[in-house]
């Protein structure tokens, strides 16, 4: 925090405390600090918003990115090739792979025999989107969601593509997306984080790629902005809990006697960081009480929660995650995130995906219909997608009903949902292998101006000086918004 | 810090520039440096400044030629022509196709910033160069300290802004502050009480100096100040990327400490660091040094491009180097001429070249020991080394000899029971002190097995045993070679294990063949996700921990026929640390089916798989089968092989001088595997041709480049002017005597460390995008007393905890807030929060249980479960956390394990770096999860506990003389009346809630791995635990008052 936003805060809380007939220093500072005043002062310590922030008017108060880590095959999920089936074990033409590079796992490959997605495809929603049998109930949205097909990126591994999907570059040291979002527009929670990040469990049974705090982490700006992960086990939150023996008495006279002792000391030295210090832990004493109530589903009735499928029950799985996600953007968290892992399908491609589209696309389906009853979807932007693609010729062995894709970072697919988006939608074309572009090309520089335009924010004027440039989310290019996604 | 808000940066610059600069634009004399540069920088430069291909209208206007030259007839700057400088016109414009900076830009000029453009102008538009490439003129900052009567150089130029702004600077602090201040600046942790009463009781006029004295020559000293050089450093304890496994570097960790304390000049640490490899007669340390060229992140992701990472690696390195020595943010011109600084693409990557032919691989293979990788061995490791040598190669010597004077007439087979079945009792080793003979291993962790030695553990037998260890998974597979392993009759596998009692595994298993025999639960790889085959045989519960069992299976459980050949055998665990020692099989064999007897047998069948300890001509002969049988010279040789290491039936003393030689081999393997290296930096033999690569892309080849400087600095001097320059070239140059920018970069870098802020705030950045330094000219005195020290740091430590300013009182009024919010005039004592090390090692400081041990392997201290699970990969060596127990739990939290991709939660929540790339400057946040970690994590709270612990054992003490004992053994002074009250009261309230729940008490004073001390009611433990965790949590605390 800076000396500043100390400053503002003392004159904050001397209105408050003037206001109150009160001085600071007075016996029992501490419990009056646990009252709505405080988290007034509290909730200006946090995330203020910056100066001129939004830019405009914002479509999106929330954001949830749902991130299928790994790289889901978009042949065999949003990309619809029915041509495909006569080229069944034959060759990419060269014409089609044009020379491209490949990962070091299949160039060395003698064929590049084409896989057709074993899948059944149908058409779902007034726009009749194409989308196969394992995203139906994401695709029963189909009129709420636009498609984007050709989401390309720069790099072809994970760790690089990882990094770059959430912070813009490919190396680490960047700010990813959700710190950007919280240090821009500041939080609306007076109790929870602005940022949220949740790594639920998966299906998969094949070596999982690896995530990356940094893919959370607030890289060159504070790192208050740096996501908090809400934890399956052990503390939602990291030391949460008080611990064994201590009770919330012990814990509360504990902290009235230290917002004492620190009210004392204040008068003494008149540094302003001792009272944003004294209210931070008037607001970790809040999360104390609104983090499990955050993770308690017992107020949930029985129909939403069966809505995300019988593992909504099973803390840390995907059900879950897509529940809590909902229950924090209620409670004004701005970005939820969650990383799903398992999709980096380089073998047994048909039996790995079934498994982690079982584990993900009720839940998906479920929290978009929960979002739009509640009212929320028009507030909350709803991101889908993973760091990379995968390619139409099989990795290894090519069966009638098995075979693997290698990565393919120059086409893929994700959707956007929600706040500010035209639903029904399906922006770019790819060729007949969904191999390469043939039309509208969105470079994930684009869509994260778009997430951030959505927000309110011109991703060119947020910017922070780093390594002597103005850095910002969507890199030194110029990039475009997709006007096209607006509603 | 990096400020809240562009809004408050800018009046954060606007207040400074009035209050520490005196700039209000129309009193004094503009200074294009100090006024001019920064808003031309800012707004200007991107478009018309150094970077040729981004230069619009062929403007330039970082440079007086290009600014006054006129382009069609008209002058950008005219100098003292207002009208006539198309510039300011330009400026001034109301119209949107005219104004400059453009629209689009979204950069606008202040009126402020405006009306000192105008009187730059009109003051005859005056450049300089910018201000941390000039020289440093030491003459003016020698006769400027003459002109001020004051005894400090540092206080003098201080004063000097102070008295301008009409502040007042506060008095000296009090001596218990003073101490406290000093011992964590100097060796991150606080003064012992003792400590404090003999500062107290010194009336001395030196004793401030003396106190000072102390704690730079505490070996702690060391240990706090490579804690902010192993940010610069980027060091870590994984290689960074994708599967982020562990790297053994720790001894480049430990040198840096080490140079610290014995106070290496800054110029020799700078040398050795890059360049050590290359100094003639290197000693081993000054090569370990070269880990920091190292420290970066690596790969070996499948499928990853070996070119790009080699560019990338040299990238980082380069950057790093010209970051942390020279100031300078070159990482941009990577991709194009940096836009602010004179500093092109083709010079960044003439820097690059330097490291470019790194002669460590691209992939970094996932393994600890990436090459080149040098491993230093103490004096006494060295010659015990050597003589272990030289008793292996006698008894090999004595062997050989007694094996070729052997014969084939000497391999009889021994006969046991009836002669006609002619059967032997077999016993073979399979493991003991080291692997039997040509037996490899291959782990999950890919490195090589662990060993334990005697001083961890007592040992079943002789002086190591395997060591397994992990949070999940984990499996030694043993692959079996040159020496074959034939099941005999009624053949027994045995092996010793010894559970260690504070990490006990929740199974264990032996694989023979692909079946699996376990104990306790079944030991599967990723969890439930792998599931078991049905076959497995469950052999109960685990063994009891903590001593030496012996487990043994039957070779047909595991459904091996007599006399088949085993190849593979596989010990394996879930979780935990298990010790594995002499693994054994027994059992009868029959002649003819046992190659350890017959040598046609032994020929026709030994695997060809495993090739260890196979000599290469060996290998080739085993490998050509029988077809060599005609030559007899041949067979002779493989014959006398076989004698040698082979048969168990060769006569004479083959047998005793052989198993004379296999101990004396399993002792030097023992002796030289207990000696640790560290990834070192080396050139390939043949330097690559270095190439420009294109806007940043390595596969986009532009020129050649060739090892050298940016012309904009002094001239690299080559030590021989004929070849290619050096690393050791580019390391003299760094620090030069004539290199304004590595002193001015290093004491400020000191500065900031010291006083919270450095002159210049952005302490990684001294180019043109950075801020001026606030005190100019003090920057360069201390840069020359700094070279004229002989780069001493611990002098300039000294010189500058000496200064009035740093002795100040922290106290501060509103007034003085509002006028210097971050404290850069310094009228007032430093005070900060304490860095997240020095919280932690604070809180074990005080309560007693800090061990102070040096060095060595990283740590593994508490953690909150599921900080690396949710994020490693699958086949990571470090996606399991197993935490250490006993004193590794209270080590110095510089020895904490790092993991780059999840590091540990107290240190990042504390706003310490991942280490991912290079750092000069932490922030200092302040959060709720800070006050949750530092009221709840089991490191804070046992803390609290072990104090309360030592304060009830103070018995003739009653409870306020208690209380007084505990505060100030924590905050090094006395509480005052008030906070004597206060502590009563907390007392009271938490003697009372306990004294209600007294089993909630029993919890609170088990909390922690430390054992609980029996000091009466465990209600008032408790009580007293609670006060503890309230004074370990107060801002006095977890602050440099």
């Amino acid at each position: 925090m800076s000396p500043f936003d100390e400053l503002n805060l003392i004159q904050t809380r001397r209105q408050f405390f003037r206001g109150a007939g009160l001085s600071l220093g007075g016996v029992g500072l501490g419990a009056l600090m646990c009252k709505e005043a405080a988290a007034t002062a509290g909730s200006k310590i946090m995330h203020p918003a910056l100066d001129g922030l939004p830019h405009f008017a914002p479509k999106a108060k929330a954001v949830i990115y749902l991130h299928m880590n790994g790289g889901p095959s978009q042949l065999d999920t949003w990309d619809y090739k029915p041509g495909l089936g006569e080229w069944y074990d034959k060759d990419i033409p060269p014409s089609v792979q044009g020379g491209q590079r490949l990962t070091g796992m299949t160039s060395k490959q003698a064929r590049f025999p084409v896989a057709p997605s074993i899948f059944r495809f149908s058409q779902h929603g007034q726009c009749g989107r194409w989308a196969s049998e394992l995203v139906s109930h994401t695709a029963a949205h189909a009129d709420d969601i636009a498609l984007i097909k050709t989401v390309h990126t720069n790099a072809i591994n994970h760790d690089p593509a990882c990094t770059f999907v959430m912070t813009g570059r490919e190396v680490p040291g960047y700010a990813s997306l959700g710190s950007w979002l919280g240090y821009g527009l500041g939080s609306e929670s007076e109790n929870l984080p602005a940022f949220v990040v949740l790594t639920p469990s998966w299906k998969s049974v094949g070596a999982a790629q690896a995530l990356f705090s940094r893919m959370w982490s607030s890289g060159f700006l504070p790192a208050q902005f740096n996501g908090v992960a809400l934890r399956s086990s052990g503390d939602p939150v990291l030391y949460l809990r008080n611990p064994d023996g201590v009770s919330a008495a012990n814990r509360r006279e504990m902290l009235d006697s230290l917002a004492e002792f620190n009210a004392h000391r204040f008068s003494q030295l008149g540094d302003p960081s001792i009272q944003a210090r004294i209210a931070q832990y008037e607001m970790a004493f809040r999360m104390q009480s609104s983090v499990p109530e955050l993770v308690d589903l017992s107020g949930e009735d029985t129909k939403t929660l069966e809505s995300y499928g019988p593992e909504v029950h099973k803390s840390g799985s995907f059900a879950s995650s897509a529940l809590m996600a909902r229950r924090l953007v209620e409670r004004g968290v701005r970005v939820v995130q969650i990383l799903h892992r398992g999709w980096d399908q380089h073998g047994n491609l048909p039996s790995e995906i079934r498994l982690q589209c079982q584990d993900t696309d009720q839940p998906i389906g479920a929290l978009l219909t929960d979002l739009k009853q509640r009212g929320l979807l028009d507030s909350t932007l709803v991101v889908w997608g993973g760091e990379f693609g995968r390619t139409v010729y099989s990795q290894g062995t090519l069966t009638q009903t098995n075979y693997g894709r290698d990565h393919h970072p120059r086409n893929f697919c994700m959707w956007m949902a929600g706040a500010g988006v035209k639903g029904g939608i399906s922006i770019g074309e790819t060729d007949d292998f969904s191999y390469n572009i043939t039309e509208s090309p969105v470079h994930l520089n684009d869509l994260n101006a778009t997430i951030l335009h959505l927000c309110g924010i011109d991703h060119e004027r947020l910017t922070v000086k780093f390594q002597g440039l103005d850095a910002r989310l969507t890199g030194v290019e110029k990039q475009r918004v997709l006007t096209e996604v607006l509603a | 810090m990096r400020s809240r808000t562009q809004f408050f940066l800018s009046v954060a610059t606007a207040i400074l520039s009035l209050l520490v600069c005196g700039a209000t634009a129309l009193a004094e004399e503009v200074s294009f440096n100090r006024d001019v540069r920064p808003t031309l920088s800012e707004n200007c430069f991107a478009c018309h400044g150094f970077d040729a291909k981004k230069r619009k209208a062929d403007l330039r206007l970082d440079t007086p030629e290009g600014a006054y030259t006129p382009i069609k007839g008209q002058s950008p700057i005219k100098p003292r022509d207002l009208a006539a400088s198309t510039v300011w016109s330009r400026i001034q414009s109301s119209d949107a196709d005219e104004v400059m900076p453009p629209p689009e830009s979204h950069k606008k000029l202040s009126q402020q910033q405006k009306a000192i453009l105008r009187q730059w102008i009109e003051e005859g538009a005056q450049y300089q160069r910018h201000w941390s490439f000039e020289p440093i003129s030491a003459n003016a900052a020698a006769s400027h300290v003459l002109s001020v009567n004051v005894k400090s150089g540092i206080d003098g130029f201080l004063q000097e802004r102070i008295t301008k702004s009409k502040m007042v600077s506060t008095a000296e602090a009090n001596r218990e502050t003073l101490i406290r201040r000093v011992a964590f600046t100097l060796t991150g942790l606080p003064p012992s009480v003792q400590e404090v009463d003999r500062f107290l009781a010194d009336h001395s006029p030196d004793a401030y100096t003396a106190m000072l004295d102390r704690y730079l020559d505490s070996q702690h000293y060391g240990e706090e100040m490579a804690r902010h050089w192993l940010d610069v450093a980027r060091y870590a304890d994984t290689h960074g990327l994708h599967l982020d496994n562990e790297r053994s570097m720790w001894a480049y960790r430990d040198w840096v400490i080490g140079a610290f304390n014995r106070n290496l000049p800054f110029d020799q640490f700078t040398i050795d660091q890059i360049a050590g490899d290359l100094i003639p007669d290197a000693t081993p340390e000054q090569v370990i040094a070269t880990g920091f060229s190292r420290c970066n992140v690596t790969t070996s992701e499948g499928g990853a491009i070996s070119e790009e990472y080699r560019h990338l690696y040299a990238v980082d390195r380069a950057a790093t180097v010209l970051q942390t020595w020279m100031g300078l943010t070159a990482g941009c011109a990577q991709c194009h001429d940096h836009k602010y600084d004179p500093l092109s693409t083709s010079e960044f990557y003439s820097v690059y070249s330097f490291f470019f032919s790194a002669a460590d691989p691209p992939m970094d293979g996932n393994i600890a020991a990436t090459a080149p990788y040098l491993k230093v061995a103490a004096r006494e490791q060295e010659n015990r080394i050597a003589a272990l040598k030289a008793l292996e190669s006698a008894a090999e010597i004595a062997l050989r000899k007694a094996a070729a004077e052997a014969t084939e007439a000497h391999l009889v087979h021994p006969l046991v029971g009836d002669p006609a079945s002619r059967k032997r009792a077999l016993r073979q080793v399979l493991f003991d002190d080291a692997f039997g003979l040509g037996i490899e291993s291959k782990t999950t962790t890919r490195n090589p097995s662990s060993w334990a030695t005697s001083t961890e553990i007592e040992m079943h037998s002789g002086a190591r045993a395997l060591r397994l260890s992990c949070g999940e998974f984990t499996e030694d597979v043993l692959q079996i070679g040159v020496r074959p392993v034939v099941a005999p009759e009624n053949g027994m596998l045995s092996v010793w294990v010894r559970i260690e009692p504070k990490s006990v595994p929740r199974g264990i298993s032996i694989v023979v063949q692909g079946k699996r025999a376990f104990w306790g639960d079944l030991p599967l790889a990723d969890g439930a996700k792998r599931v078991a085959n049905g076959s497995e045989l469950d052999r109960g519960p685990l063994p009891p921990a903590g001593k030496w069992t012996q487990l043994q299976i039957l070779l047909r459980d595991f459904g091996v026929k007599e006399n088949s050949r085993i190849d593979s055998f596989a010990v394996q665990q879930l979780g935990g640390v298990v010790y594995w020692d002499e693994c054994v099989v027994s059992g009868e064999i029959a002649a003819q089916f046992d190659p350890l007897t017959n040598f046609e047998l032994w020929r026709s069948t030994a695997s060809k798989k495993s090739k260890a300890d196979v000599p290469p001509g060996i290998e080739k002969l085993i490998a050509a089968g029988t077809q060599e049988a005609q030559s007899p010279e041949k067979r002779k040789e493989l014959l006398n092989f076989y004698i040698e290491k082979i048969s168990e039936s060769a006569g004479g003393e083959v047998i005793a001088l052989r198993r004379k030689w296999e101990n004396a081999r399993a002792s030097r393997l023992a002796a030289e595997e207990a000696v640790h290296g560290s990834l070192v930096f080396r050139d390939m033999s043949q330097p690559l041709e270095t190439f420009i690569a294109e806007r940043g892309q390595y596969n986009k080849l532009g020129a050649r480049v060739e090892p050298a400087v940016p012309a904009v600095f002094h001239p690299l001097q080559k030590a021989d002017p004929s070849a290619r320059a050096t690393r050791l070239d580019l390391a003299r140059w760094l620090v030069a005597p004539r290199n304004p920018m590595a002193l001015r970069v290093t004491v400020n870098r000191f500065w900031q460390q010291v006083f919270g802020v450095g002159l210049v705030k952005t302490s990684h950045d001294f180019g043109s995008q950075g801020e001026p330094p606030s005190h100019p000219e003090l920057l360069d005195w201390l840069a020359v007393w700094f070279r004229e020290s002989g780069w001493d740091v611990k002098a300039l430590m000294r010189l500058l905890l000496s200064s009035e300013a740093f002795r100040r009182d922290s106290a501060v009024d509103p007034e003085a807030i509002q006028r210097d919010p971050e404290n850069r005039m310094l009228a007032r004592g430093p005070r900060l929060r304490l860095d997240a090390e020095q919280i932690r090692d604070n809180a074990l400081f005080v309560s007693g249980l800090l061990d102070a041990t040096f060095g060595g392997r990283g740590v593994m201290p508490y953690q909150p479960p599921n900080i690396w699970e949710p994020v490693g990969y699958a086949n990571s060596n470090t996606r399991f956390y197993l935490q250490d127990h006993g004193s590794a739990l209270y080590r110095r939290s510089i020895y904490a394990f790092l993991k780059r991709t999840a590091p540990p939660p107290f240190m990042s929540n504390f706003d310490a770096p991942n280490r991912e790339q290079t750092c000069a400057r932490r922030e200092r946040t302040n959060t709720p999860m800070q006050a949750l970690q530092l009221m709840n994590d089991v490191q804070h709270f046992e803390a609290a506990r072990v104090l309360a612990e030592k304060v009830l054992s103070q018995q003739t003490l009653d409870d306020s003389g208690r209380a007084l004992w505990l505060f100030r053994t924590v905050l090094s002074r006395n509480p005052d009346a008030r906070e004597v009250k206060l502590l009563a009261s907390a007392l009271g309230k938490q003697r009372t809630l306990f004294g209600q729940r007294p089993e909630e008490a029993r919890k609170v004073v088990q909390v922690g791995e430390s054992l609980t001390r029996s000091v009466g009611p465990v209600e008032e433990t408790a009580a007293w635990t609670m006060l503890a965790n309230l004074v370990l949590n107060l801002d006095e605390t977890v602050n440099r008052n």
